[in-house]
């Protein structure tokens, strides 16, 4: 099977670039998404690398990352 | 016995049996978390583990170490104690040397870190073989480095400087998410440098001696200073030296230092990452650190922590120093508490061995222990045994508990107080019940039970332990 390389495995956008390659060249290329900031190497198992393969529990909708808590909250400026 | 740095402490691990390096070739993932999984699946006295070959990176040149202080031996090593030394004995010699807090710092300008330094064109993943700890987590994280920063009201307080343990998220190339809790010194740093209004300068430094880690990972006070701490624990002067951008102090032999800033109001998604209790905590906006400079000796270790279900290496570098922490607030107040075991994930769990003063005395020093600082987000269950039962060793506690713990008259629940929120029980997060397991002898005016005829050892038996002991070899 082809690594992914487009549709980011946990949240399904299709807002992945390549990360960074290997220091050997050609071993393995790194991804990440930059919606949810998920990265995933290509040398990995498909269970986290194929989005139909990542578990429900572990997956995230784009839609409530804004509304995630602020750990910890930003204090109000002096 | 101090160590100069990790690569000092990996020789004499070596030379003690205690050191596996593994040169068969490995992808990143999974299999060095499986390993170091493995091994404190398999035993409590296990190596430390080297990889030198992994895909990816040039063979000999990029290693990764696991599970340095994962078992008692190394614990002991690390403090220059035989490898054989008991964990109750590895108790009393750390509340021993905590005696000659604040030991001296030794300032030196000469750290094999300044070999090599990178001021552009930023690549951790390059420079180290980072790696997915477990299968969920969100990304590659550094879970062992010392982090480093100052209280920007009070820049100039050696003892308000801070090096503590936070779990990083390498999010990019030269950017990192990062996990300071509001009830953390860091937390704290942050919160002052938001308020004003600037960026935290922080230092990650990657790569350690094993001491100023396991110091790094202590609850100590906010004023009290973390290499000053690992002086007295090493028993010899803790020698730092000035990283150049950011002038904070750094252990002087750490394999990578990273400088760079948090970004004063900004909130990024991160985690899950497994922790610490054998469950991911979900995902949060967190802050976010822009790297500036990464200085480096030539081929740097990248030193790593695996963490899940416990046992895990994280488990013996807090188990003494957490207990020690509650020995110590517990013995000023009550002179007759014997030890203290605190080592069941973090202090969730705790066995406190005293002699009873009278009847009642033990639920007293038991319910103590859950409002002392550390006992506010831990100590969900006290087991109290007498001060005649080891509290390190589980089949005399089980023994105590199952003969000496009454359910009616022996256990006190104490509703709704606080508990760390990453505890999967609590609910809300953050709030739980918590009980003392009262499996001390009755005192009076207690009369009830029947404990007059307890089988002592027959007599003797202590040299035969030793006759025994000399004969195994
Ligand atoms: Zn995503």
């Amino acid at each position: 099977m082809t690594p992914n390389t487009t549709v980011c495995p946990r949240c399904d956008a299709e807002n992945v670039r390549v990360l960074t390659t290997s220091p050997v060249p050609g071993r393995w290329t790194m991804h990440v998404c930059d919606t949810c900031v998920y990265s995933w190497r290509s040398t990995e198992p498909s269970s986290v690398t194929d989005p139909p393969a990542y578990p429900p529990e572990f997956k995230i909708d784009p839609a409530e990352i804004p509304h995630l808590p602020a750990t910890p909250a930003v204090p109000r400026r002096r | 016995m101090a160590y100069a740095d990790l690569r000092e402490f990996l020789a004499t691990l070596d030379r003690s049996g205690q050191l596996l390096t593994y040169s068969d070739a490995v992808d990143p993932e999974p299999g060095m978390s499986a390993a170091a999984r493995a091994v404190a699946n398999l035993t409590d006295r296990g190596p430390a583990l080297v990889f030198d070959n992994i895909n990816g990176y040039e063979p000999g040149r990029s290693r990764v170490v696991l599970n340095l202080v994962g078992s008692w031996p190394n614990h002991a090593l690390m403090l220059g104690l035989d490898k054989d030394t008991a964990i109750k004995d590895q108790f009393f010699e750390f509340a021993r040397r905590w005696e000659a807090f604040p030991g001296p710092v030794e300032r030196r300008d000469d750290a094999p870190w300044q070999e090599v330094t990178v001021g552009g064109g930023i690549d951790l993943f390059r420079l180290l073989p980072l790696f997915r700890l477990n299968t969920y987590d969100v990304g590659c994280y550094i879970d062992k480095a010392c982090v480093i920063s100052r209280d920007p009201d009070d820049p100039d307080d050696f003892g308000k400087q801070n090096v503590g343990i936070y779990r990083i998220q390498v999010k990019d190339k030269d950017r990192l998410g990062i996990q300071p809790l509001a009830a953390h010194d860091l937390g704290l740093h942050l919160r002052h440098a938001e308020e004003r209004g600037e960026n935290l300068p922080i230092v990650i430094a990657i790569g350690n001696e094993p001491v100023i880690t396991t110091v790094a990972g202590m609850p100590l006070a906010y004023d009290q200073s973390e290499y000053e701490m690992a002086a007295a624990i090493q028993c010899a002067p803790y020698p730092i030296t000035k990283a150049a951008a950011t002038g904070l102090d750094v252990p002087w032999g750490s394999e990578v230092v990273i400088e760079g800033e948090i970004i004063a109001g900004e909130r990024e998604i991160e985690g899950p990452f497994g922790e610490f209790t054998g469950h991911y905590s979900g995902a949060r906006r967190q802050p976010v650190v822009k790297v500036h400079r990464v200085a480096h000796r030539t081929d740097p270790i990248h030193e790593q922590l695996y963490i899940g279900k416990p046992w895990t290496e994280m488990d013996y570098t807090v188990a003494l120093n957490t207990s020690v922490v509650l020995y110590r607030q517990l013995k000023a107040e009550f002179p007759e508490v014997a030890a203290v075991n605190a080592m069941y994930t973090q202090g969730l769990l705790g066995i406190i061995s005293v002699r009873q003063r009278f009847g009642g005395f033990a639920k007293a020093v038991g319910l103590r222990a859950m409002t002392v600082p550390h006992g506010l987000a831990y100590c969900k269950v006290i087991i109290m045994v007498d001060d005649t039962v080891d509290p390190f060793n589980l089949p005399q506690v089980m023994w105590a508990l199952s003969v000496y713990y009454h359910p009616f008259y022996d256990t006190v629940i104490v509703p709704n107080v606080s508990v760390l929120a990453l505890d999967p029980s609590s609910e809300p997060a953050g709030i739980t019940h918590k009980i003392v397991l009262d499996a001390t002898t009755p005192a009076p005016p207690e009369t009830r039970g029947h404990y007059t005829q307890l089988v002592a050892d027959p007599e003797g038996t202590a040299e035969w332990e030793d006759i025994i002991r000399r004969l195994l070899g």
